[in-house]
Order: C-alpha cells, then structure tokens, then sequence
C-alpha cells in the first residue's frame, strides 16, 4: 500500500466567531485534537474547501469528518457537503445545550460556566463518535462508511495537526474534453518507482489496482484513463531516474 | 467622516495554529473593546455557506483580513464574495515586528500571544481611522 497518510478521524468546526456556541465548537474540538483522541484525529479550516485547492477538497472524502456547528445554519456541516462531502457524523452545540438543560452559553472569548460545560459535553460526544468512526470501516473510493463491516483497527498515529495546505495530492486527467481528478496518484507512483517497478503491461495492472482503492473509477472511463495513467507513470518514472 | 460608515472585521477562522488565534483575539478586542461602533466581525463559516446577509456585509463595507497563515482564507473569502479589502494583515508580518512576543497556545493563548493580538489590534485601529476618514480631532472630539 502507498504511504497513503494513516486512518484518522476529520474534525471541521464552524468556529464561528461571531457566537458563543462557535468559541464551544473551537474549544471543544481542540480538546479531542489535544487531549481526547490526539492520534486519531485531524483538522482542516472550513475556509480552505473555497480558500484552498483540490487537495483541501479532497479532505472529507479521504476521512470519515465529524462535522460540528455552533447553530443551526450548521456552516461547518453544510459547507462540507458542498465542497468536500458528506462528513461522517455531525453534532450542533444549540442542540446539544438544549438536550442537556444547560443554560446559554455567553463569551465570545471567555466562556461562562454553562459554555464550558458544553465544551467538556460536547467533546465527549465527538470522542465517542471517533471511536465509533474508527471501528468501522470507512471506504475511500466511496467516500463514506463500508456496510460491509470489515474489522479494519486504527493505525498508529501521530499527534493530530492542522492540515492547512498539506491536503491530499491529487492529479487531473483529462479524457476526451473530460477532466478527472485521481486522489493519490504520485504516492502511488513514490511507492512502485520505489521498488523500481519499471513501467510495463504488469505493472500499469497493479497501479490500476492501487488507484481503484482510492478512487471510484467509472467504467466507461477506465481504458482511457489506464492510458493516461500510463502516460503518466511513465514521465514519472523517466524524471525520476534521471534525478 | 467618509461614506463608509463601518468597517468588516474578518479573521482566520483556523484552529491549528497559535496565529489563528491571535488574529481572533485581535478582532475580539477591536470589534468588542476598542471600536464596537464602527467595526462589524465577520466569520468566515457564513460566507462559506453563502449566507445573504453576511455577503451583504461584505458587499456594503471594506473588510479588513487578519489572517493566521500564508494561505490566507480570509483574504481569500473576501476577494471570492467580491468584497472591498481596505487591508490584508497576516500575523506573522507583525511579530515580526515584535519578535519578543512569540505567541503558543490554542485553546489559551500565552501572555506573549496576548501582547501580539493587542499589537496587531493597535494597527488595525489605525486603519479603520483612515478608513472611516476619522481625523485626529474628531477623535478627540
């Protein structure tokens, strides 16, 4: 398997600054990134779906992604959806206060006692929602979790970072005027020209076999992108071995 | 004063890094402490999701950015909703004004990242005075 980066839970806050429920989804999320689930979780900025490039888009489709909002306008939920995919699980803060009892959060930058108790709530959820997320498995090539409950175990991590500007690579192909995106694509080249596979009929066979672990390969399409595939790995392969 | 009557607000909404939170402690004390009047704070989880009032904002008024990273969303977003950016600021080229103040922290910031937000604070302030066209004597005044 490429280096592909390991399995790890998305976490995508509105953060809305302009409520106190926001500053809860910011604190909250932190707790789980920092303290709950450090290895098994990561961020992204909700910005960078708009802000950043493919790769950032790539983001909910690569990780199963617990979406948390501040209220019901659930920017966080929704702007993944429009610009990633449908994250995994969600939580909004208005809802969770309301289901607790617990009295309206107040501070934007210093939160009352009723704000922090709806932190320490609402990161328990999503820790236990990771959890849940992390038991089961998530299909890359669909972009959502795999009905067929195969026990894949999470992976050894590394502690949880933002992933600004380091989303997944991805390369576009152009097939008759149409244009695909390949998620992956030169860390799964790094890894064959790694073992010095040279190019040939064979090789293209277990590349292909590699893509369609990452990516949903229509048939249709799939002749032609085998050939600009081929195309491909061999100007990688070429470029490297002279470097 | 000027036509412009209020100035948007608009910091990095990220929560990886220690100058995301500086640049939203800097929008808090300008936009709560400093100059509540005039200012208007802009999150940037609205213009994402298209929200119309939000984007009448930022059509209606300049914006001033203060983003955490390179990348800079804020500016970004902006440019994207086709709003007036009066000024884009980014942390990191006001520490290096202060080099004493290296911030760290998240969640909580340190003293260091505090005095930094209060810092970029005071340049924003500034701003928003050319901005507005508000002279020193009608400061005063």
């Amino acid at each position: 398997m490429p280096d592909l980066p390991p399995k790890k839970v998305g976490i995508i806050t509105c953060s809305g600054e302009e409520l106190p429920e926001g500053t809860v989804t910011r604190l909250a999320a932190l707790r789980v990134l920092e303290q709950l689930r450090p290895g098994e979780t990561v961020t992204i900025c909700l910005p960078l779906f708009l802000a950043g490039g493919e790769g950032d888009r790539a983001f909910a489709k690569f990780y199963p992604t617990i979406a948390i909002d501040g209220c019901e306008k659930r920017c966080a939920y929704y702007g993944t959806v429009r610009y990633s995919n449908e994250p995994a699980a969600s939580l909004i803060i208005t809802d969770l206060v309301k289901k607790h009892g617990l009295e309206k959060p107040e501070g934007l930058r210093k939160l009352n006692e009723a704000g922090q108790q709806a932190v320490e709530m609402a990161a328990n959820e999503m820790a236990a929602k990771v959890d849940s997320l992390l038991g089961k498995s998530w299909n890359r090539t669909k972009g959502e979790i795999d009905q067929s409950n195969n026990n894949e175990q999470p992976e050894e991590t590394t502690p949880a970072t933002c992933s600004c500007g380091s989303g997944i690579p991805i390369t576009i192909l152009t097939i008759s005027d149409q244009e695909i995106t390949v998620v992956g694509l030169p860390l799964i080249f790094e890894t064959f020209q790694e073992k010095n596979k040279a190019p040939s009929v064979v090789i293209l066979d277990e590349i292909m076999d590699m893509v369609k672990i990452y990516n949903r390969i229509e048939p249709d399409d799939e002749p032609a992108l085998r050939v600009e595939i081929q195309k491909e790995y061999e100007t990688y392969y070429q470029r490297i071995n002279n470097e | 004063m000027s036509e412009t009557e209020k100035v948007n607000i608009v910091p990095c909404s990220g929560i990886g890094k220690s100058f995301g939170s500086v640049s939203r402690l800097a929008a808090y004390y300008i936009t709560e402490d400093d100059r509540p009047a005039d200012t208007t704070l802009v999150p940037l989880a609205l213009l994402v999701l298209g929200d119309k009032d939000t984007n009448n904002t930022v059509l209606s008024n300049p914006s001033i950015t203060l983003d955490g990273c390179k990348l800079q969303c804020a500016k970004k977003m902006i440019g994207e909703c086709g709003g007036q950016i009066a000024q884009d600021l980014v942390v990191l080229d006001v520490y290096r004004d202060h080099r004493d103040l290296k911030p760290a922290g998240i969640a909580v910031l340190n003293e260091a990242g505090e005095k930094l937000a209060r810092a970029l604070a005071d340049v924003v302030d500034l701003i928003i005075d050319q901005t507005l066209g508000i002279t020193r004597e009608e400061k005063n005044a």
